[in-house]
């Protein structure tokens, strides 16, 4: 029993101990200005070149700047960066960049449009092997020299010289700048990354705090894995004296619900996400700082058109046509997105529209048993088993079994569920061993084309079997023009011969949803790509 | 003894040695592979990576070479998925943390789990006894995951000092240990009470209380020995579970500790790192399975002469 009684006193001395503190890590946080935010996943790399998820372009934005950055007050609107100015020909397939003399690393080094080459060869060099070498792809050649078919000096990245960079791009590219927001087009420190192993060493360790080399607002502080990232002010940075805030803390917090909880136990500023069972709690007892902005994303399904009666465009349309979305997004995903008849969410000036189809869901429903009455199936009979594949998500399944029982409602179909772990899903989605797979894309930069280019006939992340003539002409004639408004409608061209043919079932447009301390946190705007630059927030005690 | 010793380790060694070559070759069975990502990878990269971690070479090449690179040069491989940090540092970062909150655990589960069993045994039938043994079944039944959010939401929240989750300070590990230690007691009350009850009912108790030996006496002095038979059987294996982390307590708590890794490396096909783990695992199981042979060896004197033998 003695025993017993002194662990007993123990833990309750410790209690009291831990009484004295009565702040949250958060308030302490605030007071140091320190800005402590959730970032979903543990990060891959802090490399450009290697990293390829939202969680480490996250961190990286803030340890690297490109030549262009996003605007802290316009959506969309891209300011100097590292260049102080740039131009391009009438074409707009020759673009000069003038970079900032007073540009520099964190070691102090000058920072040249030779780190701008030297990245860009290294992300490309077919030895490499970067993940994300096709977002460089616009530049002349680079596919070419990817595949280790042509020489580096063929490729069109030119220094000429110490501060202007001449980038030569396959075709007329108006919205460049808005590629290079992406992290891909950042550089990277030439010097630190040759004498920590070279420019084809993966295992490099170039990027441990240690070693860290940047040119961007922070560098890293400390680096716990699985725990947190913390990156502390450049004292280098180009514009220091903007820099709003003392530092952030990126917690990897996979779990919504640990993360939600972790909030309002004050121990985050701002959350990554709310999962949408928790979406009416945090709504209520969280309200001034429950957060649902847009989000550059489309949630739907593919459907294998290779395979049995999903060849036929009739059963296509009909299985589009018997989805009620509005109920879909309301009961399931508990209103976080916005039900939507396109592929592309609304965003950067662009709007496709639908395949025309009946206004009420009951005429819908109508229409669909019609298509798949004339494709043979009347109510449903003889129509083989298919097989819906989604990840283990909860969201997903629920919502797989929401539209198994619309089509067996609406169109007497039997649909199986087959639930997969995330690598198996995508290693049969990329396969093409599925019938229908539930899907999601997200943009990579806020332009259409991250979007429709995914429907190219063959594209890598096609993936339906699924493509036409006439579409591949409309995306090579948005690639071939300068026009901004000419590309436009070229696009909108061919993402409506896309959903007229249905190779996909567009569900909805997925919204962001979080929490924000509004004590604490100021400065903050929605961000479509959620690439909001963390300097421009403001932590408050 | 050391005939024993020597016995068990060769055992052991060659445990760990088939559980890592099944590992081996069941991950590699898996679909899909370490770099697929959100984004399909174009042929020629997804061939270069492969060719870059030696992933082109057959199965049993790299098995070979797997095994040459560990015993030559103590290298584990290098994480697939976070490229840049090599499998031991990895599990060196994890493993502490993961072992301070199982030691923390297993502290409690054996302070409240064996006391708890020892009285519900003297009081057989008895209130206490139906009082424990129905908290010691809510806690078999109740799964971490429910247990671990309402300690959080309740005790993290409201009692000052306690947090939530998270790991910035040392009082975070005690909602995660009483998770795990309280789970543990639950099944360790229940060995006790079992293995007690047994001894309790043999000759030599009743010599004891005609001797005029007391209560706590006959229960500590005489009855415990045996009578913990059973617990410490179950606590080699449940340590070494403890100390390797628990998937669901570390996600619930935001704990950096190795269950998440054993998680995340395998539905990522991180190769190297699904096999450091599963090797780190083998060896402390077995480690933990010898010291439990030991223990019972010292606590059962029948085994030791067999042992002799």
């Amino acid at each position: 029993m003695s025993t017993r009684k002194a662990i007993i006193a123990i833990l309750l001395g410790s209690l009291l101990a831990a009484c004295g503190e009565r702040k949250s890590s958060a308030e302490r946080f605030a007071e140091d200005g320190i800005l402590v935010i959730g970032n979903n996943s543990e990060p891959q790399s802090q490399d450009p070149h290697k990293a390829t998820s939202v969680a480490d372009g996250k961190i990286i934005c803030t340890l690297l700047e490109g030549l262009v950055r996003p605007s802290a007050t316009v959506d969309g609107e891209v300011l100097p960066g590292v260049a102080e100015s740039w131009e391009h020909n009438e074409k707009a397939d020759v673009w000069t960049f003038h970079l900032n003399p007073a540009a520099c690393w964190s070691d102090g080094t000058p920072l040249t449009a030779q780190d701008f080459v030297y990245a860009y060869q290294r992300l490309l060099h077919p030895q490499f092997a970067g993940k994300y070498a096709e977002m460089l792809y616009p530049l002349a050649h680079a596919e070419a020299y990817n595949k280790g078919e042509c020489d580096w000096q063929q490729v069109g990245v030119k220094a000429l010289d110490k501060h202007t960079l001449q980038l030569t791009l396959s075709g007329p590219t108006p919205h460049l700048p808005r590629l290079m927001l992406h992290f891909t087009w950042f550089p990277v420190p030439a010097h630190k990354v040759e004498a920590m192993g070279g420019m084809l060493d993966r295992r490099s360790l170039w990027t441990r705090p240690e070693h860290w080399t940047g040119n961007g607002a922070y560098i890293i502080d400390t680096h716990r894995f699985n725990d947190y990232l913390s990156v502390k002010p450049n004292p280098l940075y180009l514009r220091k004296d903007e820099v709003k805030n003392k530092g952030i803390r990126f917690l990897p917090i996979v779990n919504g619900y640990t993360e939600t909880r972790m909030y309002q136990g004050g121990k985050l500023h701002i959350t990554n996400n709310v999962p949408p069972e928790m979406l009416a709690f945090a709504r209520n007892t969280n309200s001034r700082d429950f957060c649902q902005d847009p989000y550059y994303c489309a949630i739907f399904y593919r459907l294998n058109t290779t395979r049995g009666p999903l060849r036929d465009l009739r059963v296509r349309r009909a299985l589009h046509l018997a989805i009620d979305r509005d109920s879909l997004v309301n009961k399931v995903v508990r209103g976080a997105g916005k039900p939507a008849d396109v592929f592309t969410p609304p965003g950067a000036g662009y709007a496709a529209q639908p395949p025309s189809s009946p206004a009420t869901q009951a005429e819908r429903e109508a229409l669909a048993r019609q298509l798949l009455a004339e494709a043979g199936y009347p109510q449903g009979k003889g129509f083989p088993i298919l097989e819906l594949m989604t990840t283990s998500r909860d969201v997903q399944r629920v919502m797989a079994e929401t539209i198994q029982a619309m089509w067996e409602k609406v169109l007497g179909i039997h649909i199986d569920i087959r639930s997969c772990e995330w690598t198996a899903y995508k290693a049969a989605q990329q396969n093409m061993e599925y019938d229908i797979s539930s899907s999601s894309w997200s943009g990579d930069y806020l332009d259409p084309a991250t979007f429709v280019e995914l429907w190219r006939s063959g594209g890598g992340n096609n993936c339906t079997g699924w493509g036409s003539p006439e579409c591949d002409a409309a995306l090579a004639a948005a690639r071939g023009t300068g026009n901004a408004e000419e590309r436009r409608a070229h696009l909108q061209h061919a993402e409506e011969l896309m959903l007229q043919a249905q190779p996909i079932i567009p569900l909805y447009h997925s919204e962001r949803t979080y929490l924000r301390s509004t004590r604490h946190v100021s400065g903050w705007q929605s961000r479509l790509l959620d690439n909001f630059p963390l300097d421009a927030v403001e932590v408050k005690p | 003894m050391i005939k024993l010793l020597f016995k068990r380790l060769m055992q052991g060694a060659l445990v760990v040695f088939v559980l890592e070559t099944i590992t081996f070759f069941l991950v590699r069975m898996l679909p899909g592979n370490p770099f697929l990502g959100e984004r399909k990878l174009p042929q020629h990269v997804m061939e270069q990576l492969n060719a870059l971690y030696g992933l082109d070479q057959s199965a049993l090449v790299q098995y070979f070479n797997y095994w040459k690179n560990i015993l030559t040069a103590g290298d584990f491989g290098p994480s697939l998925v976070r490229e840049g940090m090599q499998v031991s540092s990895i599990i060196a970062e994890a493993f502490p943390v993961s072992l301070w909150l199982g030691i923390l655990g297993m502290g409690i589960a054996i302070v409240v789990g064996i006391p708890a069993g020892m009285l519900a045994a003297r009081c057989k039938n008895r209130w206490p006894d139906t009082v424990l043994m129905l908290a010691a079944m809510l806690g078999i039944c109740i799964p971490a995951f429910v247990v671990a959010p309402v300690f959080g939401k309740t005790l993290g929240m409201h009692v000052p000092g306690l947090s939530v989750a998270g790991w910035d300070n040392p009082l975070c590990a005690v909602l995660p240990a009483l998770t795990l230690g309280l789970i543990n007691a639950a099944y360790l009350a229940r060995l006790t009470r079992g293995g007690m009850l047994e001894v309790l009912s043999q000759d030599f108790m009743r010599t004891a209380r005609a001797k005029g030996a007391g209560a706590v006496r006959q229960l500590v002095i005489h009855a415990l020995r045996s009578g913990l038979l059973p617990a410490v059987s179950y606590l080699g294996p449940a340590f070494a579970a403890l100390i390797t982390g628990s998937f669901v307590v570390e996600t619930c708590f935001q704990v950096p500790g190795m269950g998440l890794h054993f998680v995340n490396a395998t539905t990522d096909r991180d190769y190297f790192l699904i096999q450091g783990l599963v090797l780190c695992y083998g060896v402390l199981i077995v480690g933990a399975n010898l010291i439990v042979d030991l223990a019972l060896v010292a606590l059962n004197p029948r085994l030791r002469t067999q042992g002799a033998a």
